[in-house]
């Protein structure tokens, strides 16, 4: 069996950071990475960006050495990633602040509303229902996260935490502070439009969830393949005909829903901004599976039917 | 605030505009040096004519109106700074505060205007260079002073009448007070102001820094 001989560059100045002789010509990015990380304690895998041109894109972990167009002496450039931190422990983080935060204003912990109000609770019953919505909504992210995605990548860069948890965390106090609020004012509509803002919430939380479970379902445990997704038995998926990421539309619903539940300014903020965050990634990710598949259905749009 | 990180973006393309962008952005540019030019002698007429520097503001309000919010492209601080202070709130223009940033505005504009246009002619006076890289060491620091010291003018009739501020209850479940809104803002040109001022020293350095090398030929 021909052995390899892997070099490893930096990709900014181009100085011969690593060699490694003997390498078999089987071996993935991925091992390469391992092996790298050896000689360089300080930059472990996730933190690796391995490519062929210093320019050029990141090659995968499951790329095989031989089958990349080098040499049997395979010259790599190294980015440095910077420190990574993984999906599970951001979402895990982003999504449990809102919970806790939410709560505390809920509980009326002192120091937020006026000292006569501490450990009180909202006369309003809306208010109640609402904290049972935006806790069930952050329980059933924190499970998802846990129980249903299967991620692409393992890690993302340390300071989209801060990024993240700041946005989440921000934008939940926020609103949190008006709900609650002793002088918090009920939907005008009353009765009618608190329920017709549930059903609405409700029908988009099972939507959302049912599309996480179908996504799922394409990807086979541990593996990072990707499938055009289609309907499925369960209706609330038929939505894949008109739309590529119905899980973005749900989740708009729901926070409309919650808008019109608790008639609150900053939540229509807040969904607003989720809504063009979200269309940003759609737009992305319907780009990319019209990329990858030559097949992909022409009906669909990104976000909105026949819209966005 | 002075937004020079975008000045900076304009002369350093390195693939010239079209015929039609730069006919635009050469009448733009003598337009807006012309308008500051226009606040400048209206502001030193009126000077004369008072003899002392009180009530400037009226002197050249409508044109100062006109031109900066024709500047859509410009510096959003610098609109904020016009309307939502020293117009909402009569009392602050009557201030010598506003005086110091309108003056320092002024001469920044005219300097960086022509700056423009000569550029884009391919004709840039060295004057005019080291103007624009060298007045600024005096004049960031007036603006500045000018604009802090008009807002903070501002906030006791703003928390007295309650200007712009919006308070519970209401039916949209929302409040907004002007008068904090204004305190964050004066906090943010503590980090935001050094870094404009010394992104500005290192482009002197880069533009003028051949300056350094005559004066050592001695």
């Amino acid at each position: 069996m021909k052995h390899y001989e892997v070099e490893i560059l930096d990709a900014k100045t181009k100085d011969k950071l690593c060699f490694l002789d003997k390498v078999e010509p089987n071996a993935t990015i991925g091992e390469i990475k391992s092996m790298f990380h050896k000689s360089h304690p300080q930059w472990y895998p996730a933190r690796q960006s391995i490519r062929l041109d210093p320019k050029g894109k990141s090659l995968k972990d499951e790329d095989v050495l031989q089958h990349l167009p080098v040499g049997t002496t395979a010259t790599f450039y190294f980015r440095d990633l910077g420190a990574q931190i993984s999906w599970v422990t951001v979402f895990l983080t982003e999504y449990t602040g809102p919970l806790v935060i939410y709560l505390m204003f809920y509980f009326r912990v002192p120091f937020i509303y006026a000292p006569k109000y501490d450990f009180t609770t909202s006369k309003h019953w809306v208010v109640h229902l609402a904290c049972m919505c935006h806790s069930f909504h952050y329980v059933k992210r924190l499970l998802e996260t846990l129980f249903v995605h299967r991620f692409s990548h393992g890690t993302m860069p340390l300071r989209n935490i801060f990024k993240n948890c700041t946005y989440y965390w921000g934008f939940a106090a926020w609103m949190a502070y008006y709900i609650n609020h002793p002088l918090y004012t009920p939907p005008i509509y009353g009765e009618q439009q608190i329920r017709l803002a549930l059903i609405v919430f409700l029908f988009c939380q099972i939507g959302n969830f049912s599309i996480h479970v179908a996504l799922r379902n394409l990807r086979p445990p541990g593996s990072k393949t990707r499938k055009i997704p289609y309907p499925t038995k369960n209706p609330f998926t038929w939505i894949f005909l008109l739309v590529s990421c119905p899980n973005y539309t749900y989740e708009l619903g729901s926070w409309l829903g919650f808008t019109l539940m608790t008639q609150c300014l900053p939540v229509a903020f807040f969904t607003l901004v989720g809504f063009i965050q979200m269309t940003v990634w759609a737009k992305g990710k319907h780009r990319s599976y019209l990329k990858e598949f030559r097949d992909y259905p022409p009906l669909r749009s990104p976000i909105l039917p026949f819209v966005l | 605030m002075f937004k020079a990180a975008h000045s900076d973006v304009a002369p350093k393309r390195k693939k010239g505009p079209g015929a039609l962008a730069t006919a635009y952005l050469v009448i733009y540019n003598v337009v807006m040096t012309a308008g500051w030019l226009v606040i400048a002698v209206g502001l030193v007429r009126a000077y004369l004519a008072r003899g002392s520097y009180h009530g400037l503001y009226y002197s050249i309000e409508k044109p100062l109106k006109f031109f900066q919010t024709g500047a859509i492209l410009e510096v959003m601080s610098r609109v904020f700074l016009t309307w939502a202070v020293t117009h909402s709130v009569r009392e602050v223009q009557s201030e010598d505060s506003v005086l110091l940033f309108v003056t320092a505005w002024t001469v920044t504009e005219i300097i960086r205007y022509s700056f423009y246009t000569f550029s884009l002619l391919n004709h840039l006076p060295f004057l005019i260079k080291w103007a624009r890289y060298t007045f600024f060491f005096v004049l960031y620091p007036m603006g500045v002073t000018g604009e802090l010291l008009t807002i903070y003018a501002a906030l006791p009739y703003v928390q007295k009448t309650g200007l712009y501020s919006v308070t519970l209850p209401n039916k949209y479940n929302f409040s907004f007070d002007y008068y904090t809104f204004l305190i964050l803002i004066m906090i943010s040109y503590i980090p935001l102001f050094p870094q404009l001022y010394f992104h500005m020293i290192r482009q002197r350095k880069k533009v003028l820094g051949h300056v350094e090398d005559y004066s050592k030929v001695e």
